[in-house]
């Protein structure tokens, strides 16, 4: 690339220019070649797994169970997203999705009984039962999953541990300590009493009265007050197992 | 103005392009430029948003929301990318024969033959989308649509027939023995394929964990903004898209940063969530809360269902488009989907005219009376009565029987003369008003 004179040695110098920018692009073009070349590798893997053991995934619970676990361990999220490879290949985005929007409905459904607040036992049984015609299983962890990733929607969907139980709030009410110590007490016969909570967690029955009043403000206790010793029973349908036994059959679809 | 040499496409309020009835999207291109053929009369169409469907071929122009279409009815030919020394450098050109009317419009069946070059000037991949294209053209579903009708309910009711059949031959098993024996075979098939499974997933896993990697040094490069040099190359905004896009496909978390609008899908999902959203709107009053759209949109979608974070990040990208709708947060977390007509200070003015009537300076206004008044669901109207106390037109008064609502009448004491009382003004209005019920 020797220099011209005149207007063709401004021309061969434009093009010089013009060349070596190309050439810098096409080092930068290389890195994203590779990149791309990793990821065809990865997804065709992944379609080799998706071949041999889509089904699996589908049918088998526990395996689906290691399958996020290990997941989670390695850092990507196949659940994130319906666009991503994870969905596409395996399948299983809509699984959880229409899992995510089954338990809306229930929760929705209960919440003028319990106030948004449902025993996770109650809500996997309700599902069963909604899902009866459907061919795949639904364990308690495929339920766990669908609601951390409804999470993210706001409305306060989250599961909290109260005692041995795990529950699943559906409002945004924050429960502070006090209400869930309250709920703890109440698994035991599915009610409390004043005195019960001022003997077993030795609080002044102001604050006893507090936390019940505010419970029962938000929907999640119900007074009965038909007793022979006519002491006021706060019940909690959240903890009570009345409803999940038998067969309750005021929320069939 | 040179003519118009395709036929226009008619997009929706948010930009999405309308679809014929059968038609269905194959492939999305950001940044391709279509120029037309020997004819020095006709412009070319540059920058914009190429669609492929099954039917045609969309090119959309998002500044300006217009868009055309390129009927496949009318494509003779279309002719694979060159492979040459000189093409390694230049964005790679897809030429389509068309045939044309005189005057220079693309139609089919015209008497003339033009050229159309489909110039890929983003970082696509000009085989894939070549590929997708001769499929498309070889399907032909334009034409096929009627007839596939009839013979997709043919097909349908001969299957059944032929899957009762099956069963039907299936049914008689030799004894207990029989059943014993194939579920001993099907627990041991299980056993064994899920021995191999396991192997497989660990094999998958560890080169996920390499992407991993990868992607961690991709989103430290994405965090650190534009470059320095200021140079507002469009290459920089292409290869970021590309990196969102290839973290979405992995599913990695991926920050939407302020400059860069995230993954294509999130964008094409943002406008086609706008319009769904404006009848369910506009049933609930202008203001409906995201968990509700997240169940009305997958059951109106069927299959191939969005996930929770993918609405999310349509719906923070809406600030980035032009359309009616917004993303609301409030103090609770609870977050909610209002039209961006409805403006706070009308719903405020509603609720101060709602509290100083007179039953309401006496008893005040709970969240079911608001919800009346303003049309919308009464958890809704709950956060917008606590959303006015915490700007000060309302009081709340908690009682046995759960929250009231009260006008502030605070304002209105002057702290020099407390017992002023301007008249007229809200505060006499009350003192008439509980004066009257004794």
């Amino acid at each position: 690339m020797r220099r011209r004179p005149g207007i063709a040695g401004l021309q061969s110098a434009a093009a010089s220019r013009e060349q070596y920018r190309q050439v810098g692009e096409n080092v930068a073009r290389i890195r994203t070649d590779l990149m791309k070349e990793q990821l065809t590798t990865f997804r065709s893997q992944l379609e080799e797994f998706a071949r041999k053991h889509k089904n699996d995934i589908r049918k088998n619970p526990v395996f689906r169970s290691q399958f996020h676990e290990m997941c989670s361990k390695v850092g990507v999220d196949p659940l994130a997203s319906n666009k991503g490879f994870w969905a596409e290949l395996l399948g299983i985005g809509d699984f959880y999705y229409e899992l995510g929007v089954q338990i809306v409905d229930i929760c929705l459904s209960t919440r003028s009984h319990n106030g948004g607040l449902i025993n996770l036992q109650e809500l996997c049984d309700l599902l069963c039962q909604r899902r009866k015609g459907a061919r795949e299983s639904v364990s308690e962890d495929d339920c766990l999953r669908a609601i951390s990733k409804l999470k993210v929607l706001g409305s306060g969907f989250e599961v909290i541990s109260v005692g041995k139980k795990k529950l699943v709030r559906s409002v945004p009410t924050e429960l502070n300590k006090d209400h869930n110590e309250i709920l703890e007490v109440a698994q035991a016969h599915g009610y409390v009493t004043i005195e019960e909570l001022e003997k077993r967690l030795s609080w002044s029955s102001g604050r006893a009265i507090d936390a019940l009043e505010t419970l029962l403000k938000e929907g999640l206790a119900m007074i009965d007050d038909g007793h022979k010793d006519g002491k006021r029973r706060y019940w909690f349908p959240c903890v009570a197992s009345i409803f999940s036994a038998s067969g309750f059959d005021g929320f069939k679809p | 103005m040179a003519v118009n040499w395709l036929p226009p496409v008619s997009l929706t309020a948010s930009g999405r392009p309308v679809f014929v009835p059968g038609e269905v999207e194959r492939c999305l291109l950001p940044a391709v430029d279509l120029e037309p053929g020997e004819n020095p009369s006709l412009s070319p169409l540059l920058s914009g948003l190429l669609v492929l469907t099954s039917h045609r071929l969309l090119w959309i122009d998002e500044t300006s929301s217009s868009g055309f279409a390129l009927p496949f009815a009318a494509v003779v030919h279309a002719y694979p990318p060159k492979k040459s020394i000189r093409s390694m450098f230049a964005s790679p050109r897809i030429r389509i024969q068309v045939s044309a009317s005189p005057d220079g419009r693309v139609v089919a069946g015209g008497t003339r033959s033009e050229m159309i070059t489909v110039v890929l000037r983003g970082k696509n991949d000009p085989d894939v989308f070549y590929g997708r294209l001769l499929e498309v053209l070889r399907s032909r579903q334009w034409e096929v649509s009627v007839e596939a009708e009839k013979r997709d309910l043919e097909s349908v009711s001969a299957g059944t027939s032929t899957t009762t059949a099956a069963a039907r031959v299936r049914m008689p098993v030799v004894g207990v023995s029989g059943i014993l024996r194939k579920e001993q075979e099907l627990w041991e098939s299980t056993d064994k394929s899920l021995q191999e499974a396991f192997q497989d997933l660990n094999a998958l896993m560890s080169k996920a964990k390499e992407m991993v990697q990868l992607a961690e040094k991709m989103r430290l490069k994405l965090l650190s903004g534009p470059s320095a040099q200021g140079n507002p190359n469009e290459e920089e905004m292409g290869s970021k898209q590309d990196m969102q896009d290839w973290l979405l496909s992995v599913g990695i978390a991926s920050p939407v940063t302020k400059e860069s609008a995230g993954a294509l899908y999130h964008q094409q999902l943002a406008r086609e969530l706008a319009d769904f959203v404006k009848l369910p709107l506009e049933k609930a009053g202008g203001m409906i809360a995201l968990i509700d759209v997240y169940c009305l949109y997958n059951r109106a979608r069927g299959t191939a269902l969005i996930s929770p974070e993918d609405l999310l990040q349509a719906c923070t990208l809406w600030e980035k488009f032009d359309v009616s709708v917004m993303l609301r947060k409030f103090d609770s977390g609870v977050m909610v989907i209002q039209n961006k007509a409805q403006r706070d200070e009308e719903v405020f003015a509603r609720i101060v005219s709602l509290a100083q009537k007179p039953e309401a300076l006496r008893t005040g206004i709970s969240p079911s009376d608001a919800a009346l008044t303003l049309g919308i669901a009464p958890a809704l109207a709950k956060e917008q009565l606590l959303t006015a106390e915490s700007i000060g037109l309302v009081c709340r008064d908690v009682s046995p029987d759960g929250f009231r609502f009260y006008i502030n009448l605070f304002r209105e004491i002057d702290t020099n003369d407390i017992y002023l009382i301007k008249k007229p003004g809200p505060f006499h209005a009350w003192l008439s008003a509980i004066s009257l019920s004794g």
